[in-house]
């Protein structure tokens, strides 16, 4: 169980290699043994370019995918995973995780015990989850807080010495690397027994404990008679808890007002020590019926020094926040569009900001639009062929708005205006932004009462929630619209 | 030139690590280890540069000190580093100990004779003792840390060398229950457990006690190799790390430890376990998979030591305990998992395969966990991907594709689809609110619809095939679902001719359930076009690959049609492909005067040739040899060049190949008789031949050049009749005759082999006298026996009898030429032969063992063989 090399590439398309290596660390004593254990299925780490050029063609980032290539676009070439196969130096260096996230190429070849020939599944691979763990603990380092390429340049420049405490032989030892840059600073003090290791000091100061409540609202409308309307509640509860002693025994309840919905999947930090087998067993799986546990939910825990994600969950609420329709029309080289929204009387009519986005794909500029709202006003960005209706504070006493108009284009050009495969001939969609501050869909709070904490000191509690938007979709109900099993009236 | 400075250093390692190799290869390579241990010790470098070049060596030791030798000096040279450094703080200490430990592990000179590993192990183990090892070893606000980084040492060698702590293992217990970090000493004690109770099962030992000898002395006697350097310990392929393989192909062997051992090794396992809360997510993880792995071989070791962990692990989203949670239910099967654990387990997986809080790698990876679910009781075959049984389509329905995943997340629900599709046939129980194939027919639209897209990028395209090859895959027996994605295939190549690569690495790769109808509609897709199209040349190649036998009137109207509009050299190319598909195809009609209208029309000479070529093949080969002459080139598989391939089949079907004998030849009973001595071939084959022709040659001008004897066709297991070779001899002696075979594969190809020399004897060549024409046979010896003097010889001599006598002698090897007989006692011969030699014997006045033989020939060269002829003919009755 140990990783072979870590690589961090950054994705620059256009330049020459496409992207440049920003961090590599090999393990010399996990290679040794790689050798032993492959025997002759294996395959040496390559160096960073070759290693950085194979990767790239296997993940389509090279400017090159004009022509058909076998070893990449042939129909059997199937990679169901994050896992890559890539040649390099004529072998088939396997497997190397890696995935993209925000122009970064996270990637890391683990250790397999065994012979290569033939490829035992992943799941017996030990170093498999380790690597994710270690990518995924690389990837919020770097973009906890981080705002611009110096801030990412100086976490950047600290990798080489968390790595050398987080994973100095190739084994990880922990995946948040925000402790290992904590014990660097913390080496000095003394360690009593029993310290977690992913608690690597001790907190000095006024008790207090932060509970936040954000969830996200997906939605996918459809406006049509056999396609069921879609939408989900994600919640994360996260917390913060500045209290003195080791290990400081606290509980949080969550609970739901009486017409709350229930909270289902939840998944919870590894440092909860107990589960109720109703919060276990909670799950979107299961038709909902009255039967199902709506709290309160409890989660006994230690915490660590560090901000983190007590729980996430899910929730069925009983009505999307905000039910609308868009059709869109085309009329030769101008479309026709009409979008009613319609907020739901029980959600809080107090957003920080509610916009929608109406873009256009696969057309050329907007050259004209001529319009009519009921409400709020619309910015035109012509270029990037988009409009942006700004709903703003609050929906008017009737809770329901409109926008109608028209919308005309230019010529294509391929390079400046947006390509989407989704959005081919009528099918768009339009996509709701907002949040709303001190509220949640599912209802569901943290009662500054009920948390309870053991450890000296009464700790000042402070609770937060908000609702957002995530990937809140309005399709074109005059157009065929891409659907989830979910969506099928059967 | 001074030492090198800090910004010099940070070039030179910039310039190393950009290409290790080339550095290595360049001037300054040679140089670059022993300066760096030397700048160690520098007073002019900055700690912070110095932990640089330690991590440059961490890296690339093997670049660095590339032998044992180099190694073990590094390390030594480390170890004095570290013995000199200051009494107060240093971030170096750390990062010595670290790179003498990968000095030693990745340089191969860890071991019992290295004095470098006599030095740093004792040195780790006080480290990881927490004992006071002096001032040298820093303040004691460092010793904590050190504590720490000398366990992660001491468990890298262990990795490397399992056993080397095995003797030690009491030691590390006592270690974890008084103080010291509990995550660093956790992790290498379960290793060490781990790799003691591998080694201990191999050999066939129990566990002797190890776990409680407490107190082992740290310091003073020799590092405990014993274990280590066990022949079977040393690191090798283990077992695959999946435990669901039989345990005996792991190569672990069963161990079954005392009471009191299995009591020890209990409190061992339950210590590690009861503080694992105390541990990294990962690290935790770390120590279920290794405390499952050593449980695993043991008798009379319930898992139930893991239940109280199970419930907390399940909870949690992260990646790595629920990986190791289903490690040891792979593990552990039904003793650690009922069936109810079984399905909450599975519920939690299909959960987090799906949690919209969780990154899509990590629901990629569950999903490949739940199609590989170790379960209970599997009823599929091993080894393949399978929907587990209590995996329902209710379980599944948040785990459906969608037009709107990621590629690699679109093809890993498809597949879960696809399978269950596959079930619900099987099933033949449809649910009112099921229809899986439905939506998959939707699905594969939908993707069509994409990859239709002029000017998309090729990855939409790609993914489409991808989804048709993984729906051909698994579902190729339903009809349901393969006929509309053929239609919708050869919809799509209407849309989009461009995407003919990808039909064609489709039609290469699926089975003839799909390949068959595609093909039928993508020639109907081609041929019902007009001929003059901006996609001709993905028309023709497409039709290159799908034309065959089947309507070949559409397809040479097409081609005719097309030949006007071919006016470049690729395009020609592509034309001439089909002719040579159809040619092979066996299609004559028609093809005959399109090859004929394109050797004439055609502007490039290449492709003028090259329908002329084809028109000869056509109008001179036959059907079968033909479809050899332009059938893929075994030759050269890997040549995309069409031209040369061709080349290389015409090279293989025009020419003579050399082959091994496929035939045996043998010369049958004599046949004395006609003008000349004719020998008598038997033939078997192997295989079937035809049009076979045996060439012989033979050694030393002893006869004239023979001619070649022909068969149409040889069968094997079917009897030949006798092939007659007549010899001309130019003198009357025995002589080798060198043969070659010429023949005829069923595979069309020109064959020829060498087959062993056949020998033919002196007899061989024995003729009779023809009768004498007046009936005195007896004048007629006489005459002959006295014509043979002067010019000739005479001799004579005892010709030995075997059992039979003379008379069966005679019967046996003479009958032929004998003139005069008084049966049983006297004979007269005449012998004759070719060219113009004769050989007269009387045999008279038998004995019991014996007659003599009286002999004369006109030729004294004859006189030795008959000599030897006689005297063998009683060994051969």
């Amino acid at each position: 169980m140990a990783q072979r090399a870590v690589w961090l590439i950054s994705h620059e398309p256009g330049t020459p290699l496409c992207g440049t290596v920003r961090f590599s660390r090999r393990y010399p004593t996990v290679e040794k043994r790689a050798k032993v254990f492959n025997g002759t299925s294996y395959v040496p780490i390559p160096e960073d370019g070759p290693f950085l050029k194979a990767l790239f063609f296997e993940l389509r980032l090279l400017d090159d995918d004009k022509d058909f290539v076998e070893s990449r676009d042939s129909c059997s070439h199937i990679n169901k995973t994050s896992v890559y196969g890539l040649l390099v130096g004529g072998g088939e260096l396997w497997p190397v995780v890696a995935f993209l996230k925000n122009n970064m190429i996270y990637a890391c070849v683990p250790l397999v015990e065994q012979t290569l020939s033939p490829r035992p599944p992943l799941i017996s691979i030990s170093g498999i989850s380790q690597s994710f763990e270690l990518l995924f603990g690389i990837q919020d380092f770097l973009h906890l807080g981080q705002k611009n390429e110096t801030e990412l340049n100086t976490k950047l420049n600290q990798l080489p010495d968390l790595l050398l405490q987080a994973c100095p032989f190739g084994t990880l030892l922990d995946a948040n690397l925000q402790n290992s840059l904590d014990s660097i600073n913390f080496a000095s003090v003394t360690h009593p027994q029993k310290q977690p290791a992913w608690k690597v000091g001790t907190y000095k100061g006024k008790p207090q404990v932060s509970i936040s409540i954000t969830e996200k609202v997906k939605s996918m409308q459809y406006d049509k008679q056999d396609i069921a309307d879609t939408w989900q509640v994600v919640g994360a509860v996260t917390c913060k808890c500045d209290l003195e002693g080791i290990m400081p025994n606290v509980t949080i309840s969550l609970s739901l007002p009486t017409n709350g919905s229930p909270l289902q999947d939840i998944l919870v930090h590894p440092c909860v020590t107990s589960l109720d087998s109703a919060i276990l067993t909670s799950s979107s799986i299961d038709a909902m019926d009255d039967s199902a546990f709506s709290g309160p939910y409890k989660f006994p825990f230690t915490p660590p020094l560090e901000s983190f994600n007590l729980c996430y969950y899910t929730s069925q609420v009983p009505v999307p926040p905000i039910l609308g329709f868009y059709q869109m029309k085309e009329e030769e080289i101008q479309v026709k569009i009409t979008v009613n929204l319609k907020l739901h009387e029980s959600v809080k009519n107090n957003f920080e900001f509610c916009e929608a986005r109406i873009p256009f794909y696969n057309r050329g500029p907007v050259t004209h639009v001529e319009y009519k709202v009921s409400f709020g006003q619309l910015e035109v960005f012509r270029e990037r062929s988009l409009l942006i209706w700004i709903i703003g504070q609050k929906f008017p006493k009737s809770m329901e708005i409109s926008l109608s108009g028209t919308v005309t284009f230019g010529a294509k050009s391929h390079e400046k205006q947006p390509f989407d495969e989704i959005c081919i001939g009528g099918t768009a969609y339009l996509k709701l932004h907002f949040k709303i501050l001190d509220y949640t869909l599912t209802g569901c709070y943290a009662d500054q009462h009920s948390v309870q904490v053991f450890a000296s000191g009464k700790p000042k509690i402070s609770t937060h929630r908000k609702l957002i938007s995530s990937d809140y979709y309005i399709w074109n109900s005059k157009a065929p619209a891409p659907i989830t099993y979910g969506s099928l009236l059967l | 030139m001074g030492p090198p400075s800090r910004e010099t250093w940070a070039q030179r390692l910039g310039a190393f690590r950009a290409s290790p190799s080339a550095f290595m290869a360049g001037p300054e390579g040679e140089d670059l280890g022993r300066d760096l241990l030397s700048e160690l010790r520098s007073e002019k470098l900055s700690e912070q540069t110095k932990v640089s070049l330690l991590v440059l060596s961490l890296e690339y030791p093997a670049q660095l000190w590339p032998d044992a030798a180099a190694a073990e000096a590094a390390a030594t040279s480390l170890l004095d580093t570290l013995v000199l450094l200051p009494p107060r703080p240093s971030a170096l200490r750390r990062s010595l100990l670290l790179a003498a430990t990968t000095a030693l592990a990745a340089g191969d000179a860890l071991g019992p004779t290295s004095g470098a590993s006599r030095r740093l192990l004792p040195l780790l183990l006080g480290l990881a003792s927490g004992r006071d090892l002096g001032r040298g070893f820093g303040p004691a606000s460092e010793q904590r840390p050190l504590q720490a980084t000398a366990c992660e040492c001491l468990r890298e060698l262990e990795s490397c060398k399992p056993g080397l702590l095995g003797g030690y293992l009491g030691l590390l217990r006592s270690l974890l229950g008084q103080e010291g970090p509990v995550q660093p000493l956790s992790l290498l004690l379960a290793l060490a457990l781990r790799n003691t109770l591998v080694i201990q099962a191999r050999a066939r030992a129990g566990l002797q006690g190890l776990l409680v000898a407490g107190d082992t002395p740290v310091t003073g006697g020799p590092w405990n190799w014993t274990l280590a350097e066990d022949g079977d310990a040393h690191l090798q392929p283990q077992a695959p790390s999946w435990p669901a393989a039989e345990e005996e192909a792991c190569g672990l062997a069963v161990l079954e430890p005392s009471p009191e051992e299995a009591r020890e090794l209990r409190a061992a396992v339950a210590q590690l376990l009861d503080t694992s809360y105390l541990l990294t997510p990962v690290a935790q993880a770390q120590l279920l998979w290794l405390l499952g792995w050593a449980l695993r071989g043991l008798r009379g070791q319930p898992p139930v030591l893991f239940k109280p962990q199970l419930v907390r692990l399940l909870g949690t989203a992260q990646l790595t305990l629920l990986h190791a949670v289903l490690a040891l239910k792979a593990a552990f099967g039904e003793a650690l998992f009922t069936a109810q654990d079984e399905a909450l387990l599975l519920r939690r997986l299909t959960l987090a395969a799906q949690h919209p809080a969780l990154p899509l790698p990590a629901h990629l990876f569950y999903l490949h966990c739940l199609l590989n679910f170790p379960e209970n009781w599997p009823l599929g075959p091993t080894g393949e991907e399978t929907a587990p049984l209590l995996l329902g389509p209710r379980l599944c329905r948040g785990l459906l594709p969608s037009l709107l995943h990621d590629p690699s997340a679109l093809l890993a629900h498809l597949h879960l689809l696809c399978l269950l599709c596959a079930e619900d046939e099987e099933k033949e129980e449809k649910g009112q609110d099921w229809c899986p194939q439905h939506y998959l027919g939707e699905l594969l639209a939908g993707l069509r619809q994409r990859a239709a897209l002029h000017g998309g990028p090729r990855a939409l395209a790609t993914l489409c095939f991808q989804a048709s090859y993984l729906v051909v895959h698994c579902l190729a027996t339903q009809p349901t679902v393969l006929t509309p994605l053929t239609h919708g295939l050869a919809q799509l190549y209407r849309a989009r001719p461009a995407l003919a690569p990808h039909f064609v690495d489709l039609l290469d790769r699926v089975g003839p359930e799909l390949g068959e109808p595609l093909r039928a509609a993508l020639r109907q897709e081609v041929v019902s076009r007009p001929g003059r199209d901006e996609a001709l040349r993905w028309h023709l190649q497409i039709l290159s690959k799908v034309a065959d036998g089947k309507a070949p009137s559409a397809t040479l109207g097409f081609l005719r049609a097309a030949a006007a509009h071919c006016s470049d050299w690729g395009l020609q190319q592509a034309l001439l492909q089909v002719c040579r598909a159809l040619l092979r195809a066996g299609v004559a009609e028609g093809l005959a005067d399109l090859l004929q209208a394109m050797a004439r029309q055609l502007e490039d000479p290449d492709g003028r040739d090259h329908a002329r070529l084809y028109y000869i093949l056509l109008a001179h080969l036959a059907g079968p040899k033909l479809g050899v002459a332009l059938g893929p080139s075994l030759a050269a598989p890997a040549l995309t060049s069409s031209l040369v391939a061709e080349n290389q089949g015409f090279a293989a079907v025009l020419m003579v190949q050399e082959a091994p004998a496929p035939m045996r030849l043998s010369v049958g009973p004599r046949r004395a008789a006609g003008p000349v001595p004719v020998l008598q071939l038997q033939v078997e084959v192997l295989e079937p031949l035809y049009s076979v022709e045996l060439r012989f040659r033979v050694e030393g001008q002893l006869y004239a050049p023979l001619g070649a004897v022909h068969v149409p066709c040889l069968l094997p297991g079917r009897p030949c009749r006798p092939l007659h070779l007549p010899l001309r001899p130019r003198r009357p002696a025995p002589a080798r005759l060198a043969v070659r075979a010429l023949f005829a594969t069923p595979a069309g190809l020109t064959c020829h082999a060498h087959l062993p020399p056949l020998l033919v004897n002196f007899a061989d060549l024995f003729l009779p006298f023809p009768r004498a024409p007046d009936g005195d046979n007896q004048g007629f010896f006489e005459e002959l026996w006295d014509s043979c003097l002067p010019e000739g010889a005479e001799s004579r001599l005892w010709c030995p009898l075997g059992p039979q006598g003379l008379e069966a002698l005679v019967a046996c090897h003479l009958e032929p030429f004998v003139v005069v007989a008084q049966p049983p006692t006297s004979y007269h011969v005449a012998i004759r032969l070719p060219p113009a030699s004769r050989l007269l014997l009387r045999l008279e006045a038998a004995q019991g063992d014996g007659v003599p033989v009286a002999l004369r020939t006109d030729d004294w060269a004859v006189l030795p063989l008959a000599g030897d002829y006689l005297r063998g003919l009683s060994a051969a009755v």
